[in-house]
């Protein structure tokens, strides 16, 4: 019998003057496995796939205890460029893999760097470049292609590897849909041709359907380890994770069944809860329009006479595919970006040359890495500069503000050196501070696990309860399914639908060529219409 | 900023001989003092910046770099009088020029296989590599520091710069040092370590290289003999 290709026995691992982020960890993965290693932020998924090519302990440092052998080689004594051949590691950033100037230069670099000759290299890349869909985009610049394309740019470059092992770090965080749906396919392929791969993911539903086992962390500890469908007859909440939706709706219907797919679903049969009610929308002013915008960049045009409304008290969720200008659409309502034709107004005045710092007042844009927004030595001054240069100081709003996000406790730590889900808490408290109209928020749930996306919609709803216009740009139609919010799909630089969600989803055509996937719920739902049909 | 990917006249020269004429040019940039000397080295970039067809680039980084160059104007004016104002912006814009004319027609990872080639461990190499590649993502990334600043009511337009300016400091530094620790992860992740790396091409200095090279050495004998 082969030898499992992972061998952990009470492997507990603490990064340098911290606390132990692994503790007792003892599992087998045997080759061929297919395994969805699930947890919450912080529970240490992301050191558990460092730990597998040896970046823990050889790069990082830390105290590393227990015996681990991945592929043969015992980690502590093996360095991550003699693992690199064996594991294949794809980190959660695709762009920070990205070391070279064109696609074939990229994936050919880790081969280079293991002196392989040139004859081997060229026939490595185009192999790999054929099995991924690349050869078209060989010479192209890795900073022009899409997030799917440039994830798929980085996995040929560890799979010209020809690792055993494949380890990936929750890599569907940036991707939409199709983009999604195409990783899916190829890690099905490669689990097919024999590859053993490793999931880190919290979104379970990414991957549920194709693993073949479910290994659970949670603080640093497997708390599950069993085929997935047994794994989700327990209550993940326990765990800091969200059911996947299917299974949840199945739940919600008191069905013992655990559907992974929508076949599936439909044969327990599922009852439905009713269509999302209709969010009722009064005459509110509107707080940020754009009136048939136009913008190009470098004469790739991006808005094509787009034209939109966000009003007082309720919540547009921006909906588009990677790269279609929704954080183009963002940065004209604050004026970091300009219409090259078109107006847009905010609180019915036109933006014109007005400053940005001026337009902060009304408008406040929390973006997609919140750690770059964050300056001051404490949460304290952090929250008491934007009112500083907004001239807007007012005590008790701050104090409303930070008793509403829980920043307390927080007043006096670094920002910079927070969590990622406290840093983004933070950043939202920074710009409301500063009692803005209008709320931005540039992919919100990107990175955030089940808490940080549930905390998120409570924050929403405060906003929308104290009148202020929230408009967030989001790929994520499963979570924004969730929010009572008007849907605006953005296509080829216009809105070509802007409604309840649940009148967007039947609108097949919008959603395929927004890239956008369907919620799991109307995905059923339709599923189930179309059956009935066809019994009729 | 500087446009990745896009290498003008990048097989012309070996980057080894590119590499050591911008040497070559920057330091007779520094060294000038007088104003014909100038003139002769700006004449000699705005033609390889017409020539490479690279002009469009260059106005494009100078109206980024404008209120930074505005700004040391203004701070050197205050210290040491107009004329080493104008003289120190000067040297300042050729030696960026210089810079733009080296990096654009030199694509990063040519930079590092001809280093390799020539013997240096691959990690040093890399070092040059490295520097040449991620300065622009160095930019993209304060840019976007200052615009979450600027979305926030913050002002670094004009005077602004010096009164703000500081602020971009704590959030750029650990962005970097984040990409900076993502970016090793990824190296070490793809065998970076490897004491043997392939150089994609053979090179090897050709007539051209050594012709380049020893133009520009007289040049800069002569400047120096003409103008000391």
């Amino acid at each position: 019998m082969t030898p499992p290709i992972v061998q952990c026995r009470a492997v507990s691992y603490r990064y340098p003057g911290q606390l132990a982020a692994l503790a007792d960890i003892d599992v087998e993965i045997q080759e061929g496995d297919f395994v969805l290693l699930g947890g919450a932020s912080g529970s240490g998924k992301s050191t558990l796939c460092r730990l597998l090519n040896g970046l823990i302990p050889h790069l990082h440092g830390g105290e590393l205890t227990g015996d681990l052998r991945v592929a043969g080689h015992a980690i502590s004594s093996t360095p991550p460029h003699v693992m690199s051949s064996s594991v294949g590691l794809l980190l959660q950033r695709a762009e920070a893999h990205v070391v070279a100037t064109t696609v074939g230069r990229d994936i050919a670099w880790g081969l280079a760097a293991h002196g392989l000759t040139r004859i081997t290299i060229e026939q490595r890349v185009r192999d790999v470049a054929h099995l991924l869909d690349l050869t078209h985009l060989l010479q192209r610049a890795p900073h022009t292609l899409s997030g799917g394309e440039l994830q798929r740019v980085v996995l040929a470059g560890v799979l010209a590897l020809q690792p055993r092992l494949l380890v990936l770090d929750e890599p569907f965080a940036f991707l939409d849909a199709p983009a999604a749906a195409q990783l899916r396919a190829i890690l099905s392929e490669l689990h097919r041709t024999g590859m053993t791969i490793i999931v880190a993911e919290h979104r379970l539903e990414q991957v549920v359907a194709t693993a073949t086992r479910m290994v659970l962390l949670h603080a640093g500890r497997i708390v599950a380890d069993a085929a997935p469908r047994a794994v989700l007859t327990h209550e993940l909440s326990q765990w800091g994770l969200e059911m996947p939706p299917l299974v949840q709706l199945a739940r919600t219907a008191r069905l013992d069944a655990v559907p992974l797919t929508i076949e599936e679903a439909v044969a327990a049969g599922i009852e439905l809860p009713p269509t999302q009610a209709t969010v009722a929308v009064g005459p509110t002013p509107p707080i940020v329009e754009w009136d048939d915008v136009w913008f190009a960049r470098d004469t790739a045009p991006i808005l094509r006479g787009l034209n939109l409304a966000s009003t007082a008290g309720t919540t547009v969720a921006l909906l588009g595919a990677n790269g279609a200008g929704k954080t183009t659409v963002l940065q004209h309502a604050n004026g970091l970006l300009r219409p090259q034709r078109g107006t847009v107004r905010v609180m019915r005045r036109a933006v014109g040359r007005r400053p940005v710092a001026e337009l902060a007042r009304d408008v406040g844009l929390v973006m997609q890495q919140p750690a770059r927004m964050l300056v001051a030595p404490t949460v304290r001054e952090e929250l008491a500069l934007g009112p500083r240069f907004l001239r807007h100081n007012d005590p008790a709003w701050s104090d409303t503000i930070i008793e509403r996000f829980q920043l307390r406790e927080l007043l006096d730590r670094v920002p910079q050196r927070l969590s990622a889900g406290e840093q983004r808490r933070v950043a939202l408290a920074a710009i409301l501070v500063s009692r803005p109209r209008a709320l931005l928020l540039d992919e919100p749930t990107v990175g955030q696990d089940a808490a940080g996306r549930r905390a998120l919609h409570e924050q929403i709803a405060a906003c929308v309860a104290d009148d202020t216009a929230v408009l967030l740009a989001t790929h994520d139609t499963e979570w924004a399914f969730t929010l009572p919010a008007r849907w605006a799909v953005l296509v080829d630089g216009q809105i070509v639908a802007d409604a309840q969600p649940s009148i967007v989803c039947r609108q097949a055509d919008v959603l395929a060529r927004a890239h956008l996937g369907l919620p799991a719920a109307e995905a059923l739902r339709q599923c189930m219409a179309t059956m009935e049909g066809r019994h009729a | 900023m500087l446009d990745v990917g896009v290498y003008k006249g990048s097989d012309a020269f070996d980057p080894r001989s590119k590499a050591l004429v911008y040497v070559l040019g920057s330091t007779m940039v520094l060294l000038a003092t007088h104003r014909l000397e100038f003139l002769a080295l700006a004449v000699v970039q705005s033609n390889l910046l017409l020539v490479l067809q690279l002009g469009g680039r260059w106005l494009a980084l100078v109206r980024t770099i404008l209120p930074t160059l505005a700004l040391f104007c203004v701070v050197t004016w205050l210290s040491a009088g107009g004329g080493a104002a104008l003289s120190a912006t000067l040297r300042l814009l050729m030696v960026i020029t210089a810079g733009l004319l080296f990096f654009a027609t030199t694509p990063p990872e040519e930079l590092g296989d001809a280093l390799v080639a020539s013997g240096l461990s691959p990690q040093v190499a890399f070092l040059f590599e490295g520097t040449v590649r991620f300065v622009p993502t160095l930019g993209r990334l304060v840019h976007e520091v200052r615009e979450a600043l600027v979305s926030r009511g913050l002002r670094f337009d004009g005077l602004y710069l010096l009164r703000n300016g500081p602020l971009l400091l704590a959030p750029v530094l650990i962005s970097a040092l984040h990409f900076a620790d993502d970016l090793a992860e990824a190296l070490e992740a793809r065998g970076f370590g490897s004491p043997h790396r392939t150089p994609l091409r053979d090179y090897r200095f050709q007539l051209r290289d050594w012709l380049l090279m020893a133009t520009t050495s007289v040049l800069a004998l002569m400047c120096w003999f003409i103008f000391q």
